[in-house]
Parts: C-alpha cells; sequence; structure tokens
C-alpha cells in the first residue's frame, strides 16, 4: 500500500513523460496509449473487464440467490411465489433457533474480548520487549495461524476430553459446552489480533512517545495517553474481524460443541443435513447481514485510520 | 507481556497436539475412550488400500482446486490491479466480501443453485429439457472441487493483486518496446515478478483445502470423500479415536511438507526479469 504513489509516480514520469496524475487517470492514460496491433491476447482489457465481471457475477451469485429465495413466499426453490417474511416469521418463532444466535453471539463477544486483549499485549511483547522469548513465541504465532482448522480442533477435543477425564476423579465437572467453544475460537485468533496490531504499531513513530516522555509522562502514561489512541482503531478493527470469524466458524465448533445450546452454524448444518428447508436461505441471510455491517464498519475505521496516519506523519515531518 | 499470549498458544494448540500424537499410538478402553500405549498400527491403517484413495483424492482434489483458483484469479487480479485505476480498493473489497458470508451457508448456496431441486434445474426443465434432473451436479467430484474454488477464490486472487501492485508497470511496458508480444511479456516479465504471489495463494487455498472437509460433506457423496471427513467420522461417528489422530498427524505432515516447500521457494531472491 505504502508503495503505490512511487510506482504511480515512476510511471507517470516513464509513461507521460514528467507527467503527474491520479491513480485512474494513470491508468486510463495506459490504457488509451496501447498500440492497437501489438496488444492483443490476454492483455486485452476487454477480454479482461469482461472475465472478471464474470468472476464477479460466479462470486455474488450464490449470496444473492441465497438472499432471494429467502423472501420466497413458497416453499420452493424453483417457484418464486412473492415476496414474504414468512420464513423469517418462523426462525424468530423458533427457539432452537434463537437460542443458538444468542449463543453464538456470547461465543463471539466473549472471544472478541479476550482474543483481543490477549492479542494486543502479544503484539506489544514483540514490538516493544526485547527478549529472548520474541522469536519462540513469533514461531508458536505463526505455526498457529498456517495449522489446518481441522488439526488444531482435533487436538482440542482429544485435549478437553482428556482434562474431563482427569478432572472428573476429583469430582469436577468439565465437559464439553459453550465454555470450550469460547476457548478453542480464542486460541486461533489470537495471531490475527497480533499481526494486525503489530503491523500498525511497528508502524508508529517511536519518537511519538518518546515526546511525550520528554515532556514528563511516565511510560504508562506515554502508551495510555499517546499510543494506544493512535492504535485503537487496529485494535477494534482486528476484533471486529474476531467477531465475525467466531461468529461463522464451522470446524472449530463443531468438534469442540457440546450436547447443549449449539452454536448457529451447527444448527445450519443440522437444518442442511436434514435437506433444504428454506428457513436456511433466511438464517444465511440473517448471518451475511450480521457479518457484513461488522466487516464494513471495520473497514470503514481501518481506512479512517490509515488516512489518521497520514496525517500524524505529516505533522511529523 | 508476552506471557498470556504465550501460555495460551502453548496450553491450547502446542500441548493439544502433543496429546494428539499420543492417542495416535494408543488405544481405546471398552467404553472407546483413548488409552496411552504404543500401537504403530494405527498408522499402518492409514496407508490401508481402503484409504489411500481417500488421501490421494484429497491431495488431487487440493491441487485442482488451487490451479483452478490460478487460471481464474490471476485474470482478475492483473485486471484490478492494472485497470482498476480508482475503483481498485472497492474492487479488492468486493473480492473478498463474498467469503464473509457464513462458510456453510456459501456452500450450501451451491445446492440452491445447482441442486437436484435447484434454480437451474428447474429453469431447465421449465423449458423442456428432459432427464429428471437434467443437470445432476450434487454427489460429484464436480461439486465439491467447484465448491472449494468457491471457498478459496479470494485467497488466491489477494495475493496475486498484491504483488502486482508490488510491481513496476513501466517494466511491462519494457518488455513491450522490446517488441514482446504480450505472451511473452506475461512469460518473461510479468509472471516472474509476481511468482510470489502466486506461490503464497498457492498455499493459501491448498493447504486448506486439503484438509476441508465441510465441502465434501455437503455437496459430496460416498465417491467424494476426502481426509477431513474420514477424520470426521472417527471422531463423530463413533469411530476409532487413535485412527483418527494418526490421520491427523498424517494431514499434519503432508500440510508440512507443503509449508517447507512454499517456505523455501518464498525464500529464494525472485527471479531476475531477464
Amino acid at each position: 500500500m505504502s508503495e503505490r504513489p512511487v510506482v504511480h509516480q515512476s510511471s507517470g514520469t516513464v509513461v507521460h513523460r514528467g507527467r503527474m496524475g491520479t491513480p485512474a487517470s494513470v491508468a486510463t492514460d495506459v490504457v488509451s496509449r496501447r498500440r492497437p496491433s501489438s496488444r492483443r491476447g490476454f492483455d486485452q482489457p476487454r477480454f479482461l473487464i469482461l472475465f472478471t465481471a464474470l468472476v464477479f457475477v460466479y462470486l455474488f451469485a450464490p449470496i444473492l440467490v441465497v438472499t432471494w429465495f429467502s423472501f420466497n413466499s413458497k416453499r420452493s426453490l424453483q417457484v418464486f411465489g412473492s415476496l414474504s417474511l414468512t420464513w423469517y416469521d418462523q426462525l424468530f418463532h423458533d427457539p432452537a433457533i434463537t437460542g443458538s444466535l444468542l449463543a453464538s453471539i456470547e461465543v463471539a463477544l466473549v472471544t472478541m474480548v479476550v482474543a483481543t486483549t490477549i492479542g494486543t499485549l502479544l503484539a506489544f511483547g514483540l514490538v516493544r520487549a526485547r527478549s529472548r522469548a520474541n522469536r519462540p513465541t513469533d514461531i508458536l504465532m505463526l505455526l498457529n495461524l498456517v495449522s489446518p482448522e481441522i488439526v488444531t480442533a482435533i487436538a482440542l477435543l482429544l485435549v478437553f476430553s482428556q482434562a474431563g477425564a482427569f478432572l472428573s476423579q476429583f469430582g469436577i465437572q468439565f465437559g464439553f459446552s459453550l465454555v470450550t467453544v469460547i476457548l478453542g475460537h480464542i486460541t486461533f485468533s489470537i495471531a490475527y489480533v497480533t499481526i494486525i496490531v503489530r503491523g500498525r504499531l511497528a508502524a508508529l513513530n517511536r519518537e511519538v512517545e518518546e515526546a511525550a516522555q520528554d515532556l514528563g509522562a511516565t511510560n504508562t502514561e506515554a502508551v495510555r495517553l499517546v499510543t494506544l489512541p493512535l492504535l485503537w482503531p487496529a485494535i477494534i478493527a482486528s476484533g471486529m474481524l474476531v467477531f465475525v470469524m467466531s461468529f461463522d466458524d464451522f470446524v472449530t465448533s463443531f468438534f469442540t460443541t457440546g450436547t447443549g445450546v449449539e452454536p448457529l452454524p451447527m444448527r445450519i448444518y443440522a437444518m442442511i443435513r436434514f435437506g433444504v428447508t428454506p428457513e436456511i436461505n433466511a438464517v444465511g441471510t440473517l448471518m451475511m447481514l450480521i457479518t457484513v455491517i461488522i466487516v464494513l464498519a471495520a473497514l470503514a475505521i481501518f481506512a479512517r485510520q490509515q488516512n489518521a496516519r497520514q496525517q500524524l506523519a505529516f505533522m511529523a515531518e | 507481556m508476552l506471557a498470556p499470549g504465550a501460555v495460551w498458544l502453548l496450553l491450547l494448540f502446542i500441548a493439544p497436539f502433543g496429546v494428539v500424537i499420543l492417542v495416535s499410538f494408543g488405544t481405546v478402553d471398552i467404553l472407546g475412550k483413548p488409552v496411552f500405549g504404543w500401537y504403530p498400527e494405527n498408522y499402518q491403517q492409514v496407508f490401508d488400500p481402503i484409504f489411500v484413495p481417500v488421501i490421494l483424492r484429497s491431495v488431487a482434489f487440493a491441487v485442482a482446486t488451487t490451479l483452478l483458483c490460478l487460471v481464474i484469479g490471476y485474470p482478475v487480479a492483473y485486471m484490478i490491479a492494472r485497470y482498476g485505476g480508482r475503483f481498485r480498493n472497492l474492487l479488492v473489497v468486493l473480492v473478498i466480501l463474498p467469503w464473509f458470508a457464513d462458510y456453510l451457508v456459501r456452500i450450501y448456496a451451491w445446492i440452491v443453485i445447482l441442486g437436484d431441486e435447484g434454480v437451474v434445474n428447474g429453469v431447465l426443465k421449465a423449458l423442456g429439457l428432459h432427464g429428471n434432473p437434467p443437470v445432476v451436479f450434487v454427489n460429484t467430484s464436480f461439486a465439491v472441487v467447484g465448491g472449494l474454488v468457491y471457498d478459496f477464490l479470494p485467497f488466491m486472487i489477494l495475493p496475486i493483486y498484491a504483488a502486482l501492485e508490488r510491481m513496476d508497470p513501466s517494466l511491462i511496458e519494457a518488455g513491450k518496446d522490446l517488441y514482446g508480444t504480450p505472451l511473452q511479456t506475461f512469460r518473461y516479465v510479468t509472471w516472474p515478478a509476481t511468482i510470489q504471489g502466486v506461490v503464497a495463494g498457492a498455499v493459501l487455498v491448498g493447504l486448506p483445502a486439503v484438509g476441508d472437509f465441510a465441502t465434501a460433506q455437503i455437496l459430496g457423496g460416498p465417491n467424494t470423500y476426502m481426509i477431513g471427513n474420514l477424520i470426521n467420522d472417527q471422531f463423530t461417528g463413533g469411530g476409532y479415536w487413535p485412527f483418527g489422530a494418526a490421520l491427523t498427524i498424517v494431514l499434519m505432515a503432508l500440510l508440512s511438507l507443503l509449508m517447507i516447500f512454499y517456505l523455501r521457494s518464498a525464500s529464494r531472491p525472485p527471479e531476475a526479469a531477464a
């Protein structure tokens, strides 16, 4: 991202003989300057644009079809009756689904708070503290990030069942429940928070913090009054990402959930196995709505933060 | 400050992995609960002629998924990076946005579209096409690979896009000024400059695809069983836990090999654009 202006500038000087332009004008100029005869084949934007448009149709069609049929008054996927909220109405009168929806939100919120806290601390530790534990911790985190979810989920299933068997000897009940789901979700979320927050922390100008200290702030005060406010957008954005990942998670929940109230994706899985029912379209649409709102909010915060960072860099000059 | 995170990951990521290894060499008691021991035959069973095709199929599906994602994803990334103009960021957001719809719903959506009772078959029947249903999609390998491609396509597009964006576009102009055909320019300039993005995309798509099981569970049937389904059966279908643990370890070893291959190629300096 940060390299982009440089690239444009150089293409501006090379292609346009010193004329600078906005990204848009650079792109259109490049297109219009193409010599017609020698630039055929896959570099032909018309073909590329058509192909890209088709891929976007492919990416969005399934989602739009599910959303559309969630408003179908008929049970069929082939005949569209009239627009209706029948399936949403049924959904909200099904205690199993509303219970699961609340459980999923609860799990996602707890996961978000705990994982964001631990992940942010970890980021601070990795960037600021020069300890010998840095490198092993870093490797631990990256391993966690690249491990396939089914492997980590099975590992959690085994360790929780062993822990349950062990604790039952002392009369302590520890079984699979929403608590084990939350423990699993936190485990896969920490690394994402750390990577996002660490990126911002490393990009921050350390001098701002030092300036605060020169003005008499203690180390803690400098972090609390200067660094944290600059970091909040990254922390909030990563928290939202964690919320969405936890809320939508299937694999880890599947192997760590108990027999009680299950997270919503488990309910959806059971419904899909049972057969195609229009309620799935409605639940799916609802989940997408919740997720997309949160993701767009996170993106907006992230974009604002970048602007703020640019302003800060400008001020620092 | 490292402590909470490091301890958490040690307790709930590394230690559990150790438990998987222990269980994979164990056996079970009368109640079916795992008991530790030394039974390497659990691993022999993994390479039983019944199960080898499942492992090979998982790898084949993952390779097919990766290649399809590359063929579909590269032109899209190229288009956004080179001709996206001021819509670039918006287009990148649009690429990733569908991925945030619930994983199961995204898979299930393909039953809505291409299932026996789905939208496409409805249209074809209305057009008077014969066959019952006219298009058989669910329970085929095509459905599983198609579902996997849909699951992971954004992870191929994004790293290639990042690599293309890092690349100086004047290199392509230079290739053309040297009378390179578009194909030659692509082959000798663009492709080598973005190979790291391609490899990163292949890892991001290929690794999760090998271990995926929900896609084959929902869109596939007995003929499309993947290693993930087999593992799932051991743990949730009243199967044999030590065998499931051994399968998990074999899967992890397989993926680690791919990972090492990736790290080696990533640490190699990028090929010079001749």
